[in-house]
């Protein structure tokens, strides 16, 4: 194994510790929807930290799916029913069960399984409301400009 | 002052992400780097020594954001003009308005490259009036 791919390796391991942190707090929701669902902030955090750390590995396909699921825990704290918390938690799983599986085969290309569980993911998110507009680095900087 | 002068502190809760940032930083000849997870012990190691520059993650997985960190500096008598480079994949319009409002002095988007890294630390330092 070569020092690039021990550094990978490395990376993807500290990813599965945060995957398993977020499962943790899935399983701790589920236990009461409505009462726990404050918890959601702790799966996003979480899920901001695999995206970052993807994003820098250039590992696409995992970030993609836990920015959505970023997306959705934000919808779902804020959600008033249990049906809708219950709907989000099933996507939840869904997309921490993928992120789970595309670390351990990271070097595996995109099955059209995953691209279902993509399109399904979006679909929750819009009918959610959708998720929260974004910025790139050229706005920000142009946001920075504008305070200056 | 020199480059190996420039004292920066990072707060990264991504063990991996904070070395890789220490790698880059020295890359570019900055020895004197400080790395730690959240910002808490940011402000410990803060109040311990003076730092040119602070390089902060938003989400630090702990009760205190960089966010918070970022308010507590720019409010704080001794700390309020150090240079503060929030790095996060957080690019929400809304997060990114509230950070600049807070007083970031520039922003660091996931995944970072080397140009980006080397263009805002420099860009900060430069304004800062820490590097000539």
């Amino acid at each position: 194994m070569s020092d690039f791919d021990l550094k990978l390796r490395d990376f993807i391991d500290e990813l599965g510790g945060f995957a398993k942190t977020a499962e943790n707090t899935l399983a701790e929701i589920e236990k009461d929807l409505l009462g726990n669902k404050h918890k959601f902030s702790v799966f996003f955090e979480r899920m901001v930290a695999i995206r970052g750390t993807a994003q820098q590995l250039n590992l696409p396909d995992v970030a993609r799916i836990a920015q959505l699921g970023e997306e959705i825990s934000v919808k779902a704290a804020t959600a008033e029913t249990r049906a809708q918390i219950r709907k989000c938690v099933g996507s939840l799983w869904d997309a921490l069960t993928t992120i789970k599986y595309l670390l351990e085969h990271y070097t595996e290309k995109t099955t059209e399984e995953q691209e279902i569980l993509v399109n399904r993911l979006d679909a929750t998110l819009r009918a959610m409301g959708g998720a929260r507009p974004s910025v790139n680095a050229a706005e920000i900087d142009e946001l920075l400009k504008q305070r200056r | 002052m020199l480059r190996d002068e420039v004292n920066i502190l990072v707060i990264e809760d991504v063990s991996s992400m904070r070395t890789q940032i220490r790698m880059i930083l020295k890359s570019f000849g900055f020895r004197k780097i400080t790395l730690c997870e959240n910002a808490a012990e940011g402000v410990r190691l803060m109040d311990a020594e003076q730092f040119n520059l602070i390089l902060c993650d938003w989400h630090l997985g702990s009760d205190i954001s960089g966010l918070d960190f970022l308010k507590f500096v720019r409010e704080h008598p001794t700390f309020k003009d150090v240079g503060f480079i929030m790095v996060t994949a957080e690019s929400t319009r809304e997060s990114v308005i509230e950070a600049i409002r807070s007083g970031v002095d520039d922003y660091l988007i996931k995944p970072l490259t080397l140009e980006q890294i080397e263009s805002k630390v420099y860009g900060v330092l430069m304004k800062k009036r820490v590097l000539q």
